[in-house]
């Protein structure tokens, strides 16, 4: 392989449990956002717009339509002949085999691939933040600071600070202390997930961490506090910028309705930092006669007949004439027939919503889809692939899984279909 | 699918000419339809077809095409044996005098390195989806030297038009550019298929006789020597002819029944891809009947419009029966209607410009108004 300066390791195996059936079939980092895009594609293009071009991408959890998107880099100009995109699954060895265990144990897996780069730096990130940075501006504070490792930290309002890992630091913003979920912070500089260590001195840790048995092999827990308590010098980078972890149905509707609440914060339409993603090939968008598209984000193959106002639709989404969809977010292929109404709605992969369907925010009722664990603030999310009765009624806060087992008389899906 | 042709297809045409709109470029690259250029449909026709080598003929202004192409990674036609190749015109300094074989040299070079059976020769003008496995299927089983495709409506979309009579068997008897008066409805589509091997023949011999250009027509009106079988084509053909015709073709495709027959029909229409962000629409924009693309930001009222990629249509403007180009800029308070703006235009603050139906107002690429 050839060698290079530094290579960016995309976590994108874990689940995502807490974004419930919207990770039934799809790992994390491959759920759809805002319009174009999947989680993963912000990663991908800061790593190519920073001119990283080495980039493993761990895999695990559901990883077909994961590693069938990533393919071969070529939407972010990763297919290259010195480097280029990788995708790297747990794999046998003689002997015995490993699950990725961590975030770390998983890097430790693949460190014979690093090795190969001969790197000198390592970028470490995670694949469910919507964020733009450039890296390259990190590495060089990285380099200049003669730092073991650089976390980039984020400013944020003392009273979220309980919610993040938070950092402490001293002068020049070097690392004292990691407290993850502080109840009393000392400090408001969140973690943003996003590493640089400098590869000897992560390699040695790994190593440590693997022969330590009761660890649990993940950066945050265990590399950050161990290289600490060796006296490694860490340091903090500040970003600053629209960031957002999308990890919760709450936040990942958030951070959707961000798009057209706050354009300029995050500002896809720069095109000195355009987010790539691989495209679906489909034509144009079509707006009908007596549709109304208000405050939307809309991308190709859309056909809307019917009223959308404040949400967020993916490429090929039809919305049939009557149709009222609010402040909603639909991914790729969702068909909302005739007079159906939806209100804060997340709906999965090519789902029917048949005619006349009531669900959301405002609507009220008893049903046993209620999930409060994974739905909050009356978000209602659909599982993909389905079609939901003609006429059915989604009150607030359900979640819409064909596994539920429910009595017949309030089942609200009429078909399970295989989304390619 | 498979098939054993390849593909050639005609960049230029001197007989049309869409003014404004292919002053700056090829024919093959104006743009239509949101976001493709009128190359896109028959490129992407023949890669739905299988073919897996395609060479583009240009003769001038070829810059803009070649932007688009580029490797051809956007049809899958990046490949090591065969994919896409740009064609420009061949100069040979040694010869002096002979310059039109020179043109014909070049091809023939590209033609004699290909493997494949067929060769299938298309004009750019014609915009329909469709695959060719069928059409070469029955050229071969009929034993004919050239088959062409033609459909009945061609006259309705102006001139130029090239009308084939034919004899009872279905083959070509007699061939008329833009005639008067005519007992046939039959209008070339400008697409034929023959033997790789014959074409090459052909070329050696327009060469030999110093023949003034090579291209489709060039080709079908030898029914005296060879036998050149007429092949209907039943599907929508949308003919672009001139700049009427430019504009009444982008029109239709707001029909819902065009646009399925065009892009629903499961085999995709391909194009370079640009990577801009989602489209965003305001809370003052008013859209309706229109078709528009990533990248466009709304605010004001659009109607019965097409807006390609990347265009802006700031507060209080109003645009009706409009087609729009790439990144265009309309400035607040403008009124525009029957109007074509080309690439990279800017609309200042209250502007208004009208167009009558059949004659579009065209303004040029990159004008500021």
């Amino acid at each position: 392989m050839a060698k290079t300066d530094v290579v960016a390791m995309i976590l994108a195996g874990g689940q995502g449990a807490r974004l419930g059936v919207l990770t039934k079939y799809i790992a994390k980092p491959a759920v759809p956002f805002g319009s174009r895009y999947r989680i993963i594609d912000f990663p991908l293009s800061n790593c190519a717009n920073s001119g990283i071009e080495t980039v493993g991408v761990l895999s695990q959890y559901q990883p077909l339509a994961l590693n069938t998107y990533v393919g071969n880099g070529h939407p972010w100009d990763l297919d290259r002949n010195n480097g280029g995109a990788y995708i790297l699954p747990p794999y046998q060895r003689s002997g015995r085999s490993d699950w990725y265990k961590g975030t770390a144990n998983a890097i430790y897996q693949n460190k014979d691939f690093i090795d190969d780069c001969e790197p000198q730096y390592v970028l470490i990130l995670s694949g469910d933040h919507i964020y733009k940075m450039n890296y390259a501006r990190m590495l060089r504070d990285h380099i200049q600071s003669h730092a073991d490792a650089t976390l980039a930290v984020l400013e944020v309002p003392w009273e979220e600070a309980p919610r993040f890992g938070i950092l402490n630091t001293g002068a020049d913003d070097v690392i004292s202390e990691f407290v993850e979920k502080p109840k009393n912070p000392e400090s408001n500089l969140a973690s943003m997930g996003v590493y640089i260590f400098t590869w000897d001195v992560l390699r040695k840790a790994l190593i440590e961490d693997e022969n330590d048995p009761s660890s649990n092999n993940d950066f945050g827990k265990n590399i950050v506090p161990m290289l600490l308590k060796q006296g490694k010098k860490l340091v903090a980078y500040r970003f600053s910028g629209y960031w957002k972890d999308v990890g919760t149905i709450s936040s990942l509707w958030e951070a959707n309705m961000d798009l057209l609440d706050r354009p300029e914060e995050i500002n896809l339409m720069d095109r000195s930092w355009r987010i790539y993603s691989r495209n679906p090939v489909k034509p144009s968008h079509y707006i009908a006669d007596g549709a109304v598209v208000r405050n939307s984000a809309l991308t190709d193959g859309c056909q809307i007949f019917g009223t959308v106002e404040h949400s967020v639709l993916s490429n090929s989404v039809t919305v049939e004439r009557g149709a009222v969809v609010k402040d909603s977010v639909l991914m790729p292929g969702v068909t909302v027939r005739a007079g159906a109404y939806l209100n804060k709605c997340i709906v999965g992969f090519n789902t029917i919503i048949g005619e006349g369907v009531r669900a959301g925010a405002t609507i009220e009722g008893k049903t046993p889809y209620i999930n409060g664990k994974i739905c909050s603030e009356g978000i209602v999310v659909i599982e993909r692939g389905l079609k939901i009765s003609d006429h059915a009624v989604i009150p607030a806060n359900c979640q819409v899984d064909s596994d539920l087992e429910v009595d017949p008389a309030e089942n609200v899906v009429e078909e399970v279909f295989r989304v390619v | 699918m498979f098939i054993d042709a390849m593909g050639l297809i005609l960049a230029d045409n001197n007989k049309i000419s869409l003014g404004e709109l292919s002053k700056p470029r090829a024919l093959a690259a104006v743009p239509f339809g949101g976001r493709y250029r009128i190359i896109d449909y028959m490129l992407s026709d023949m890669v739905n077809s299988g073919i897996k080598s395609v060479g583009i003929l240009t003769l001038n202004k070829y810059k803009s095409l070649m932007d688009h192409l580029g490797t051809g990674a956007s049809w899958d036609l990046d490949r090591k044996t065969f994919g896409l190749h740009i064609l420009p015109p061949y100069v040979n300094s040694e010869a002096t005098g002979v310059e039109d074989a020179e043109e014909l040299a070049g091809i023939l070079d590209y033609v004699r390195s290909n493997r494949s059976a067929y060769a299938i020769i298309a004009n750019s003008n014609m915009i329909l989806n469709t695959t060719f496995n069928d059409f070469v299927e029955k050229h071969e089983q009929s034993g004919a030297d050239v088959s062409v495709m033609y459909n009945r409506d061609g006259t309705k979309y102006g001139i130029p038009n090239y009308i084939f009579d034919v004899d009872r068997k279905g083959y070509v008897k007699d061939m008329l550019f833009n005639p008067q008066k005519t007992t046939s409805n039959r209008c070339s589509l400008g697409i034929i298929v023959l033997r790789r091997e014959l074409l090459l023949d052909l070329i050696a011999e327009m060469i030999a006789r110093g023949e003034r250009s090579f291209g489709v027509h060039a080709i079908t009106k030898k029914y005296d020597t060879l036998r050149i079988r007429a092949h209907e084509y039943k599907g929508l053909v949308l003919r672009i002819n001139n700049v009427q015709t430019y504009f009444n073709s982008s029109m239709m495709l707001l029909d819902d029944k065009v646009r399925a027959d065009l892009f629903w029909k499961g085999m995709p229409i391909y194009t370079k891809v640009k990577d801009e962000a989602p489209a965003l629409y305001s809370d003052s924009s008013t859209v309706s009947n229109s078709i528009l693309s990533d990248g466009c930001r709304i605010m004001g009222s659009v109607t019965n419009s097409m807006l390609f990629r990347g265009v802006t249509i700031s507060k209080n403007s109003k645009i009706h029966n409009c087609v729009i180009m790439q990144d265009v800029h309309v400035s607040e308070n403008c009124e525009l209607e029957n109007v074509i703006l080309d690439k990279n235009s800017v609309i200042r603050p209250g502007i208004k410009l009208v167009g009558h139906r059949d004659f579009p107002v065209v303004i040029g690429k990159g004008a500021i108004v």
